[in-house]
């Protein structure tokens, strides 16, 4: 009975013990420890239940190779369930070993040991004062991001170093830009975008060990455009203008110059020698000169002498035997073929020296030496003095009878302005202009069939003297003798004189030189004449008519 | 005349500019490279021996980190071992100032001294460690190059600190107290076998510990001599 009521009452007791809700304190847990700068420490603990009752924690602590127990120094400066050692009472590279125990009135509760190394825990705060600003005087606009180091960090003695990380990332984006191992306190971005906000973060690290928290997030708008720029390009722009416009200007006002300079008239033809604008003035003697006087014409003595030469034609030696052309001083003829051998019969008088040579060699530029400047015209009495052509009657001959053509008296008949005519080269004689003194009705081209030692001009038509010589496929005044010859000097008044090169070879035309030949007894046909050796080639400038070369032995 | 004369001036430069760089030059030779006394100008070359040793021992205590780190792995000592009886370096024997202040107050031929004799002592135990190490078939080629490694740097990081030490000697900066400890006789009498009877893993922990205080002392000894370039 009495140990019923004990156990009764022994077992109110503990139950007006719990009804109380008092009970010894919960076991305490160590959080951890942390040293911002590698001088000082804090550790932290989480109290466990208190029990009801008003509790006490109290932190203990040993440190390696030191004797006794300790407790901590400051409780306070660190809030709360910490507990904060101060300089004097940290050691790095020494281990402590922590324990936290509880008290109330009813008991105690001791945590777990810690142990912990300084250099284990240290953990900075983070950066401060991070500013990020948009440079834009450089060339290229950047993020110039800079920040000082945690204030409690001491960095000038050499006891701890500072490292530092940055991140960076576009507001809206999800990727972080990350700068590791940076040293410094600033740190310049490139490549950033107009018109964008950055965020930015800075977190530090002591001596490599663990990581600080991120700094508070900075935020940078960057510009939509970068001002610089924009003044630049406006500059640019308008100082571009400015010549283009000039330019336009100028191409307007100038635009026949330009169109000039572009495309530039074509010049002119120009005729070498021939001045273009003595024909303008329309006087006779301009034109004249503006055809002739350039022309270099190598000096002939023939010209200087007004002699003049004519070619006799003849049949028979007696007439050749006169000698009419010494008695007069004519004008001077007009080109004579140079290489053409006469019969010996003929005698050309000579007067000037150089006429043999000229004679017997063929050059263009004695051709041309012949040409009579037309101002020596005046001679036209003279002309007018030279026997008629004489026109041998036709006979077939072979080699001796020369036939000439007085050219000399058609020419003399002619006008001035008929020479100058001729003096293209051709022995023109005029049909039905000229008088007929001579007794000619009509002159025409004819063709030189045969030349002694001088070329002959035929001539062509329809005089009785020479009417019976020879059928006449036609009328020479109709026909137009196709090969030349050129005239190289006329001696007397019926005695012409012919270049060799006669422009087309007697050969060709055997219809022209059957019809053409008067008073020509011998009629060489083409093919033997060419097999004789008798062919002519004409040369194809000024000619008086075909003459036939011959090759004289 | 006025050519002769321009001639003979540009000569005179010429003869004058040679001078000053053959001048030069000779004062290079001793080792001063600021041509003007300026404060601290002088000790240029010894800032950057200075950076040289402590680089050198930064790598070296991140080699002990990174192998203390892998033998954790292997080998997890359970709590109730760790305590203050169980590791009991052989270093634990040379006083090395714990704090900023202690470092600070210390004079400069201690702090040297500390360096130096810390760096003999564990030159044998880390040989016989590297040995031990490549003898486990357990341990990596890896593990086994960086105890390796971890030898030579001990040696060099030594030379390199006498150097220093030899420099700031004849700059006059530390008296000549400071010896060569690496004498036979100095290593006979601290504790020569202690280390031997340690295991490995405590071996590797204590070695973590006094790398990292040979960084941090070489730091300070530089600050303190040479506060100018880069403190």
């Amino acid at each position: 009975m009495r140990g019923d009521l004990g156990l009764v009452m022994l077992w109110m007791l503990s139950a007006a013990k719990e009804c109380d809700g008092t009970s010894p304190p919960g076991k305490p847990a160590l959080v951890g420890c942390r040293s911002p700068e590698k001088e000082t420490f804090t550790c932290w603990w989480k109290p466990g239940s208190d029990g009801g009752l008003p509790t006490t924690h109290r932190l203990y602590y040993e440190k390696e190779k030191e004797e006794g127990i300790h407790e901590c120094p400051d409780y306070h400066s660190a809030g709360n369930n910490s507990c904060f050692f101060g300089k004097n009472y940290t050691s790095i590279w020494v281990e402590y070993s922590l324990r936290v125990v509880a008290f109330n009135a009813l008991g105690n509760a001791s945590s777990d040991t810690l142990d912990i190394d300084v250099m284990k825990v240290l953990k900075s705060d983070a950066p401060e004062a991070v500013t990020v600003l948009v440079d834009e005087n450089l060339n290229t606009p950047c993020l110039n991001i800079s920040w000082k180091r945690p204030s409690k960090v001491d960095v000038t003695k050499g006891w701890v170093s500072l490292t530092y990380e940055l991140r960076v990332k576009v507001q809206t984006g999800l990727d972080w830009m990350m700068f590791t191992e940076v040293a410094q306190n600033s740190l310049r971005m490139y490549n950033i975008e107009p018109g964008v906000t950055y965020e930015v973060q800075v977190r530090c690290s002591l001596d490599h060990s663990s990581w600080s928290d991120w700094s508070k997030a900075t935020f940078v708008e960057v510009p939509g455009y970068f001002r610089n720029q924009r003044l630049v390009w406006t500059l640019v722009f308008v100082f571009s203008l400015i010549p283009f416009l000039a330019a336009i200007c100028i191409l307007i006002l100038k635009r026949k110059l330009v169109k000039q300079w572009i495309l530039p008239p074509i010049p002119g033809p120009k005729i070498k020698g021939l001045d273009a604008q003595l024909f303008k003035s329309g006087r006779s003697e301009d034109v004249a000169n503006a055809l002739i006087a350039n022309q270099n014409f190598p000096p002939t003595s023939v010209c200087m002498d007004q002699t003049e030469e004519y070619l006799l034609v003849s049949e028979s030696n007696d007439w050749l035997l006169t000698d009419p052309y010494r008695s007069q001083r004519k004008k001077k003829s007009l080109l004579t073929p140079s290489d053409l051998n006469l019969d010996p019969e003929i005698q050309r008088e000579v007067s000037t020296p150089g006429h043999s040579d000229r004679e017997k060699s063929k050059s263009s530029e004695d051709e041309k030496d012949d040409f009579t400047p037309t101002s020596r015209c005046q001679s036209k009495e003279n002309m007018s003095n030279t026997e008629p052509l004489l026109l041998p009657p036709p006979e077939k001959h072979q080699n001796s009878s020369v036939n000439v053509v007085n050219e000399d008296a058609a020419l003399l008949q002619t006008t001035c302005e008929n020479v100058v005519q001729a003096v293209a080269g051709y022995v023109d004689i005029q049909q039905g202009e000229n008088t007929q003194e001579v007794g000619v009705e009509q002159w025409a081209y004819s063709q030189v069939k045969e030349v002694d030692e001088t070329i002959l001009l035929i001539k062509s038509h329809n005089l009785p003297v020479s009417s019976a010589s020879q059928p006449r496929e036609g009328s020479v005044a109709e026909s137009v003798p196709t090969d030349y010859s050129r005239v190289k000097e006329v001696k007397g008044d019926n005695m012409v004189i012919l270049h060799k090169d006669l422009h087309k070879s007697l050969c060709k035309k055997k219809e022209a030189l059957d019809t053409e030949w008067t008073n020509q007894n011998t009629k060489m046909p083409h093919s033997s004449d060419c097999s004789k050796g008798m062919c002519l080639e004409m040369i194809g400038d000024g000619y008086v008519d075909s003459v036939p070369r011959f090759s004289t032995e | 005349l006025k050519r002769e004369i321009k001639k003979i001036i540009s000569a005179v430069w010429v003869g004058i500019i040679c001078l000053v760089f053959s001048s030069r030059l000779s004062t290079m030779k001793a080792a001063s490279i600021c041509p003007n006394d300026q404060t601290g100008c002088h000790l240029l070359p010894l800032a950057n021996l200075f950076d040289r040793v402590i680089q050198h021992s930064a790598r070296m205590h991140g080699i002990s980190d990174d192998l203390h780190s892998e033998f954790e792995l292997y080998f997890l000592p359970s709590k109730n071992q760790i305590g203050r009886v169980s590791r009991n370096c052989h270093t634990s024997t040379i006083l090395t100032p714990n704090g900023k202040e202690n470092a600070q107050r210390i004079a400069r031929e201690e702090l040297a001294e500390i360096i130096l004799k810390l760096l003999v002592a564990w030159r044998d135990p880390l040989w016989h460690f590297h040995q031990s190490m490549s003898q486990h078939d357990e341990f990596t080629n890896f593990s086994s190059n960086k105890s390796l490694e971890m030898s030579d740097m001990v040696h060099e990081l030594r030379k390199g600190v006498l150097k220093v030490v030899e420099k700031m000697q004849m700059l006059g900066i530390i008296s000549n107290s400071v010896g060569d400890t690496g004498s036979p006789e100095a290593l006979l009498t601290s504790d020569s076998a202690e280390w031997r009877f340690m295991k490995d893993y405590d071996l590797l922990y204590c070695f973590r510990r006094d790398s990292n205080k040979i960084q941090n002392y070489l730091k300070i000894l530089k600050c303190r001599i040479v506060p100018k370039h880069g403190c």
